[in-house]
């Protein structure tokens, strides 16, 4: 023991140098701390002011909680994110597996843009874009009216909003997900005798759940904030994102205030407890 | 059982480049060669992974270039055992049951006995996560072989285990391989494992297949003076041969004088190979010195390896021998000592140079 302790000893740097090192390291780190908190202050700083706000008067807040129009915006809201979310599943799924396996090429590169191209437009542009698609007289609007289906200042208008600006959210996770599933899992479940698909159905899916629960997560909370995309194609229903607009146009700040209130309450109760699921579900991944 | 016939397939930077192969029924094939050869893309080649871009892939006698993974009836156990993380031991092992429509529970009674024969009942419940290397090993194993298939691929499966447990698991291959009458094709770097398993071997360098045959063949008599390389001859003398007699011919080397028995003409050149366990080493006495097949020379370092010695000599080359350290002491070698080294005619290995790998 003796021994080792003096070796570690002969060792260790001179302890000025080893001091000034950890001095150094715990004011880089406290600088980090600093900077970060600016970010994090933000938000503290503006939920402190709604609350506090809020808070003083109960009676306005709970009336406007209560009332029929927030609640079912908010319902509405809610539904048409996980609406957009399941198509996103549906297609976004398939979608992302395919770039994860596909080797390198020109092809994949122009996809991976596409599938993209939704983060870096402004979202009037993407409303706009989804508009001139799916209105009455749009080339997928137009045929899908015929059959009964509108979207101008109609549900599904709003889902088809959500849903085109929330899909590289949930398709990047995703594909993320799956490029961690090493890929000879597969290729020894197809040596056993699974096919393409029961390979992806028992391992490639199962060991991504993980992924596919958080870019679901992402996409709806990118879903349910979204307000200009929706705007243009279905101003009508409300949703949370326009009833707050229609009403500080129209009532004021003091009505938008608690609405936007309570949308922060419920987002939060929401997201706290789909973030606990997510820790449950899928945690074999930690073994890939 | 399998063939290749003319194979090329380009991945990435990998390639086979116009392969030709035919593993027999109950071989113990041997796939060797250095990383980055292509080894592993040829099995997988095998098991269906990769559809080559040329020539054709035989098994069982019918070309199943085109043939699924899935059908093609093979199991695949790799370096990194690759167990499903999402399953439990019983689980992965019953996989390729559950697949074929077996229901769970019927699935589970059937491989019980599958995971009693490899040692791992008492582990039916954990999770991949949580074995050791060889249990992990073990269990890929039992789960390759659930189905009974005829033909094992191995990829490098003995390179992640220690030592003690490579031993069990070398007797766990040759207790399969002898038992159920697999065919095995092993892919490995190692030609220890090549010298304690094969009964037949290719070896590829650089996405050729540049010797193919019986095992001790290979092994003893490389076809080329790059498999011998690889393959570890420890001495490979350039010479050329100066006299021929029905096949007992005279080559110089360097100055030295070699019989052995090759077909080469004189003038031709040719590599010679000599083991080091095929070197007879003595202190020299000085008598001799001139006797075909006999060198002499300084011993300039011995590197002690278990409970064998090699013997590196300059004898106007760099010339390796080994013998028991026992006998080293006894014999007083030592570094510096002057030392004579002999070898049998008939321990000599001729490669023609001029002529491809094996004619």
């Amino acid at each position: 023991m003796k021994r080792e302790s003096g070796s570690a000893d002969a060792d260790a740097p001179p302890s000025r140098w080893r001091v000034r090192g950890r001095r150094q390291a715990d004011l880089c780190i406290v600088w980090f701390c600093i900077l970060g908190a600016v970010l994090v202050g933000l938000t503290v700083l503006a939920l402190a002011n709604i609350t506090i706000t809020e808070l003083a008067d109960p009676l306005h807040l709970i009336e406007v909680a209560a009332s029929s129009g927030v609640l079912g915006a908010i319902l509405l809201t809610f539904s048409a994110g996980a609406n957009a979310v399941l198509l996103l599943i549906l297609f976004g799924t398939p979608l992302a597996y395919v770039l994860a396996r596909a080797p390198p090429s020109r092809v994949k590169g122009v996809v991976e843009s596409i599938v993209d191209l939704p983060l870096i437009l402004p979202h009037t542009v993407a409303g706009l874009l989804v508009y001139l698609l799916f209105m009455r007289r749009g080339w997928l609007g137009a045929p899908l009216a015929e059959i009964g289906l509108a979207f101008e200042d109609a549900y599904p208008g709003t889902v088809v909003a959500m849903l085109f600006v929330a899909s590289p959210f949930f398709v990047n996770t995703m594909r993320e997900g799956f490029e961690k599933v090493p890929l000879h899992l597969e290729n020894v479940a197809r040596t056993l005798g699974a096919g393409r698909f029961t390979t992806f159905r028992t391992v490639t899916l199962p060991l991504s759940l993980r992924h596919l629960f958080n870019g679901a997560i992402l996409a709806w909370g990118r879903a349910i904030g979204e307000f200009a995309a929706v705007v243009m194609i279905a101003y009508y229903p409300f949703i949370i994102s326009t009833l707050i607009y229609y009403s500080f146009t129209t009532s004021g700040i003091r009505t938008s205030r608690s609405i936007a209130f309570v949308v922060i309450v419920v987002s939060l109760g929401v997201f706290y407890l789909l973030r606990r699921l997510t820790g449950y579900l899928g945690r074999y991944d930690d073994r890939v | 059982m399998i063939a290749f016939e003319r194979v090329s397939l380009r991945l990435g930077s990998f390639s086979l480049k116009d392969v030709s192969l035919s593993i027999n029924r109950g071989d113990y094939y041997f796939i060797i060669g250095p990383s980055g050869a292509g080894k592993t893309v040829l099995l997988e080649a095998i098991a269906g992974l990769h559809r080559p871009d040329s020539g054709r892939i035989l098994l069982r006698g019918k070309e199943i270039t085109d043939l699924p993974t899935e059908r093609r009836g093979i199991g695949l156990v790799y370096q990194d055992y690759s167990l499903f993380p999402n399953m439990t031991v019983i689980d992965n092992v019953s996989y390729s049951l559950r697949v074929r429509g077996v229901r769970r529970q019927e699935a589970r009674e059937r491989v019980a006995g599958l995971l009693e024969r490899f040692g791992v009942e008492h582990l039916a419940d954990r999770y991949p996560g949580t074995l050791s290397g060889g249990e992990q090993q073990r269990v890929a194993l039992a789960r390759a072989v659930a189905v009974k298939p005829d033909i094992l691929l191995l990829d490098e499966p003995l390179s992640a285990l220690d030592p003690v447990t490579q031993e069990r698991f070398i007797a766990d291959l040759r207790r399969l391989h002898r038992d159920e009458g697999l065919t095995i094709v092993h892919v490995s770097h190692s030609r220890r494992e090549a010298h304690m398993l094969a009964t037949r071997m290719a070896v590829l360098i650089d996405g050729r297949l540049v010797d193919e045959g019986d095992a001790d063949v290979v092994l003893n008599a490389p076809g080329s003076r790059e498999v011998a390389s690889f393959i570890g001859v420890e001495n490979i003398l350039d010479g050329v041969v100066t006299a021929n007699h029905g096949g007992r011919a005279t080559v110089d080397a360097g100055g030295l004088r070699f019989d052995a028995q090759t077909d080469a003409a004189v003038g031709e050149a040719v590599c010679l190979c000599i083991r080091a366990d095929d070197l007879i080493i003595a202190v020299d006495d000085g008598r001799r010195p001139d006797a075909p097949n006999t060198m002499t020379g300084t011993v300039i370092q011995i590197v002690e390896n278990g409970p064998v010695a090699e013997i590196l000599v300059d004898a106007g080359m760099d010339m390796t021998a080994v013998m028991t350290r026992r006998s080293v002491r006894d014999l007083g070698i030592a570094p510096g000592v002057r030392v004579s080294l002999r070898v049998r005619e008939d321990a000599i290995h001729v490669i023609r140079s001029a002529l491809s790998a094996r004619e």
